[in-house]
């Protein structure tokens, strides 16, 4: 049976330091998932990671538990991305490289079912996704994220950013709105045309 | 039925777009999206939009983090000193060095000759207190080693004095006052600080032609070793770039094959 979060928290906090890397095990995929995409940059993403891992293991005595873990693990990371990108003074970096190297992909990407042509077409995609992400403001950018990659609930948003669950609907929208639009422009999107000006 | 409820609603859009909400309002909004084309082209575009994000991964890495607990540290046998504070730890460095200054007959002077810095008990004691001198004095008027110097004055005397005839290159003014006579003792005390001056240039020279000469040969041998190290990197990248860019090659000319 496996252990949830809440106990193996509850383990820790009584002294079991194991208890906190099993929850960092099951945990820092996503996470470095959630710093990456908003700060685009993999050092940058991994410091975070590493950062909000020991800023929870401290504060872990203090964890009441009125929220999930890993909703107050995010809400680490994204204060942690904030305060990355406000020193940085920048916007999140697009580091995909320009052209797509096909000796990479080939090594790493491919699998049965998929041929290199689909491989070069998803990475060009993805690289284009992360540019028209990088567009749009961190509120929105954050509840995209935390909706499409990380499956949260409206309302688990809403406690995480602070805010009215209204508020988190409207973020997503105008952010998907953005994001068509960027996509259409560089026409790698497959959305149709839009039918309504935002 | 185009309900204006549901129109320019992003609330009940985004609602239905994530599959969520009671049953009741999505079956609604699927019966408004059967009757209104552009709020069905709306979902349409934005589900879309849902499925490029999807071919957004992050790149692989290694994420190896553990929480690790120090060991309990271990007592130094120091670290008491840790505790006083930098006043008294700087005082007690400043007494240590004192007292190993006085025990060591430690001197330092700066004059004309440069930095001087003598360690040891037998140096004599180049002053003494004014009320102190004829105590001395009267003291080593007669002890034992004024006749151990008295004789070394005198052979050094006889010494110079057999040597001077054979210097021919002694300066002129000095053959002039050696010449056959006895000195006087400031001649003597002259012809001796000559001496060791003629001594000292010649060791300063000596040191600085060694000094030029290691200098030169660690120059040179720096030189070689970074040129080999460059010809060393150069054969080394012409390897790996000629390697990588025949993969490369490959690679594209079998992508090239396959769209064929």
């Amino acid at each position: 049976m496996t252990v949830t979060d809440e106990e193996l928290v509850a383990r820790c906090i009584a002294g079991d330091t194991e208890s906190f890397n099993q929850l960092i095990l099951r945990w820092e995929r996503p996470i470095y998932a959630l710093a990456y995409r908003q700060l685009g940059r993999e050092e940058d993403a991994r410091d975070v990671v590493q950062d909000a891992f020991l800023r929870a293991f401290r504060a872990l005595p203090g964890f009441k538990g009125e929220a999930k873990f890993s909703s107050w693990l995010y809400r680490i990371t994204l204060n942690l991305c904030r305060d990355v990108m406000r020193r940085a003074k920048r916007a999140p970096f697009v580091q995909a490289p320009e052209g797509v190297d096909v000796g990479d992909l080939v090594s790493t990407e491919t699998t049965a079912a998929e041929s290199i042509e689909d491989v070069v077409t998803r990475k060009d995609l993805g690289r284009h996704v992360a540019r028209a992400m990088s567009r749009l403001p961190e509120e929105q950018r954050a509840a995209i994220l935390l909706k499409e990659y990380h499956g949260l609930t409206f309302q688990e948003i809403a406690e995480l950013q602070g805010c009215p669950l209204s508020t988190v609907k409207t973020r997503l929208y105008q952010g998907l709105t953005v994001l068509r639009r960027e996509l259409q422009r560089n026409g790698t999107s497959t959305a149709r045309s839009e039918s309504r000006t935002p | 039925m185009n309900d204006s409820r549901y129109c320019d609603n992003p609330d009940v859009l985004i609602s239905y777009l994530y599959e969520d909400g009671p049953g009741e309002e999505r079956l609604a909004f699927e019966a408004h999206l059967r009757q209104c084309a552009r709020c069905a082209a709306e979902v349409a575009s934005l589900r879309a939009v849902r499925e490029d994000l999807a071919a957004w991964a992050p790149p692989e890495t290694v994420l190896d983090f553990r929480i690790v607990r120090d060991p309990a540290p271990v007592k130094s046998r120091w670290g008491w000193t840790s505790a006083m504070p930098a006043w008294a730890q700087l005082a007690a460095a400043s007494l240590v060095i004192g007292v190993a200054a006085g025990i060591s007959g430690l001197e330092v002077r700066y004059g004309n000759d440069g930095l001087i810095v003598r360690t040891g008990w037998n140096q004599p004691v180049a002053t003494r207190p004014a009320d102190a001198t004829p105590v001395a004095q009267a003291e080593g008027a007669d002890a034992p080693w004024r006749a151990d110097l008295a004789a070394l004055q005198e052979q050094l005397r006889g010494e110079i004095r057999q040597s001077v005839p054979a210097a021919g290159a002694m300066p002129v003014s000095m053959a002039a006052a050696g010449g056959g006579r006895a000195m006087s003792d400031a001649e003597f005390l002259a012809r001796v600080k000559q001496l060791v001056e003629a001594s000292e240039a010649r060791t300063e020279r000596e040191m600085a032609l060694r000094m030029a000469e290691v200098v030169r040969d660690m120059d040179a041998q720096r030189r070689a070793d970074l040129r080999r190290v460059a010809d060393g990197i150069g054969v080394l990248e012409g390897r790996t770039g000629a390697v990588t860019v025949q993969q490369r090659e490959m690679m594209n000319y079998l992508m090239r094959v396959s769209q064929k």
